[in-house]
This record gives structure tokens, sequence and C-alpha cells, in this order.
């Protein structure tokens, strides 16, 4: 992966195919969790309680009621986004050059979190994790790798976006 | 020091006269610490979401990583939920509550 920040927040992303291919499995996995039983545990870290105290669940019930259809929307419309950007990509030996506007960056970083949460609660990663230290022959050494990837990923994404706030 | 952009005023209610007044606490939203997050993301989701300074977002960012959790924004119980909700279309953990 190879990244060009622009000025405006703007970036042009290189992928190679395996990175296309592993970014095209996110919102197929992220959709399915959107809809998964309220109970699943990573899709409550998605979609978490706005009320703590219990005293105030009829306030969090309608809150619910307003607000989940429309993140769960929003989340939708974003994974939309992310899969245009990857198949209107230009192909180039076995390259893949997306562009993104600075509003296209917001919508990845949000998706690209989603993806690391989920990723993380079905990996329990905690503060001590250290997802670099898994052998090849570790049964998470794949998925923790995707996971360090997607977290590198964001991580330089960002960066493009940062630099466009009053520092 | 840049300006740190002030929070939603609060709604203020004119005390009635000979009656006891109680004071109007706003509610709370507050950011809770997790594995995921990165410190990075934090800082900026801050700055677009509440037009927090770098320095007023970085702060908020560390009092969550250090103390677990962190007051980000208050105001009505309206304002805060609506607060939330942005919170969470980010990936961000926050909760709102009403400090007794």
């Amino acid at each position: 992966m190879r990244i060009k920040p622009g000025r405006d927040g703007s970036v042009q992303i290189t992928f190679d195919l395996a990175e296309v291919e592993l970014l095209h499995e996110v919102p197929d996995q992220l959709r399915l969790l959107y809809e998964a039983p309220p109970d699943d545990p990573a899709r409550s870290r998605l979609f978490p309680r706005a009320y703590l105290d219990p005293t105030e669940e009829k306030a969090e019930q309608q809150w619910q009621a307003v607000v989940h259809p429309e993140l769960v929307r929003e989340r939708l419309a974003g994974l939309e986004r992310v899969l245009g950007a990857l198949d209107g990509g230009d192909v180039k030996s076995r390259r893949v050059r997306v562009s993104l506007t600075a509003d296209d960056v917001s919508v990845w970083l949000a998706v690209l979190n989603d993806a690391r949460l989920a990723f993380a609660c079905r990996l329990e990663i905690d503060d001590d994790t250290d997802v670099y230290r898994y052998a090849p022959d570790d049964p998470l050494a794949l998925e923790m790798a995707a996971y360090a990837w997607l977290t590198t990923l964001q991580g330089a994404l960002v960066e493009t976006l940062l630099g466009t706030l009053p520092g | 020091m840049s300006v740190v952009v002030s929070i939603a005023p609060v709604e203020v209610e004119e005390p009635i006269v000979g009656e006891v007044t109680v004071t109007d606490k706003p509610w709370v939203v507050i950011v809770w610490n997790d594995p995921v997050n990165l410190m990075t993301y934090v800082v900026l989701v801050l700055q677009k979401l509440f037009g927090y300074s770098r320095e007023k977002a970085t702060r908020l960012m560390l009092q969550v990583h250090h103390e677990g959790k962190a007051m980000v924004s208050d105001g009505t119980r309206e304002k805060c939920e609506a607060d939330v909700a942005r919170l969470h279309a980010h990936g961000l953990w926050a909760t709102m509550e009403h400090p007794s």
C-alpha cells in the first residue's frame, strides 16, 4: 500500500490486489454484523447504549428507536462508498489506485474503525495485545495481521485529515 | 493558546420567586477508553464534532486514555442525546448521564 496525501485531505492510495481483496471482505462482514441480534458482543460495541442509568430505560428505548435505524442507514451507505471507490479504482499491473476526497476519507475512517472494533471483539484484543506477536502458525495469525494492516491504513488516513484541521 | 469553542449554552429557566429553585445541572457526555480506537482518531473526531482546538481534543483524549473516561460535552438532554449519537456513528464508546 502506498499513500499519497493531498493538502486538502484528499488522498491517492495504491493497493496490491491482495489488499483490495481484504478490503472487499470488510463491507460484507460488517453488513452481517449490523444486522446481528442485539446481544451479539461486537454489535453491542458498535451500537452501545446512550444511558447507563437503568432508571433511564424508557429514555434509552426512545433514543434507540429514533437513532438506531439512522445509524444503521448511515453505516450501510458508508460501506457502499468504500466498495464504490475500490471498484472505481484504476487497475494497473496488479495494483489498484484509488482516489479519495476528504469526505471519502471520513467515510473510510468510520468503516475501518468499525472493522477494527469488530475484529478486536472477536480476537479479544485488549490493551496488552501485541498484534505483531503471533507466530505464522498461530490460528489467529492471519486475522491479527489483517487487523494490524487495517490499523496502519486507518492511522495514515487519520493523519491526512488532521492536517486539514487547526493544529 | 488557541481559543476553545464553547459548547452549546445551557437553557436557563427563570427562577420562580417564593419557590425552592433547583439548580438546573446540565447533562454530560462521557467517552470511555477502549483498546481499539487510535489516539489520533479520537483527537480527530473530537475536533470535527465539537470544533475543539487540537490542544483541547488532545487533552480530553489523554484523559480518556489514562483515566478511562472523560467528559467531552454537556448541555440539555436533547443536545447530549445528539452528541452521543454522533460519537457512536464514529465508533467512539460514549454515554450520557445527569450528575447528581
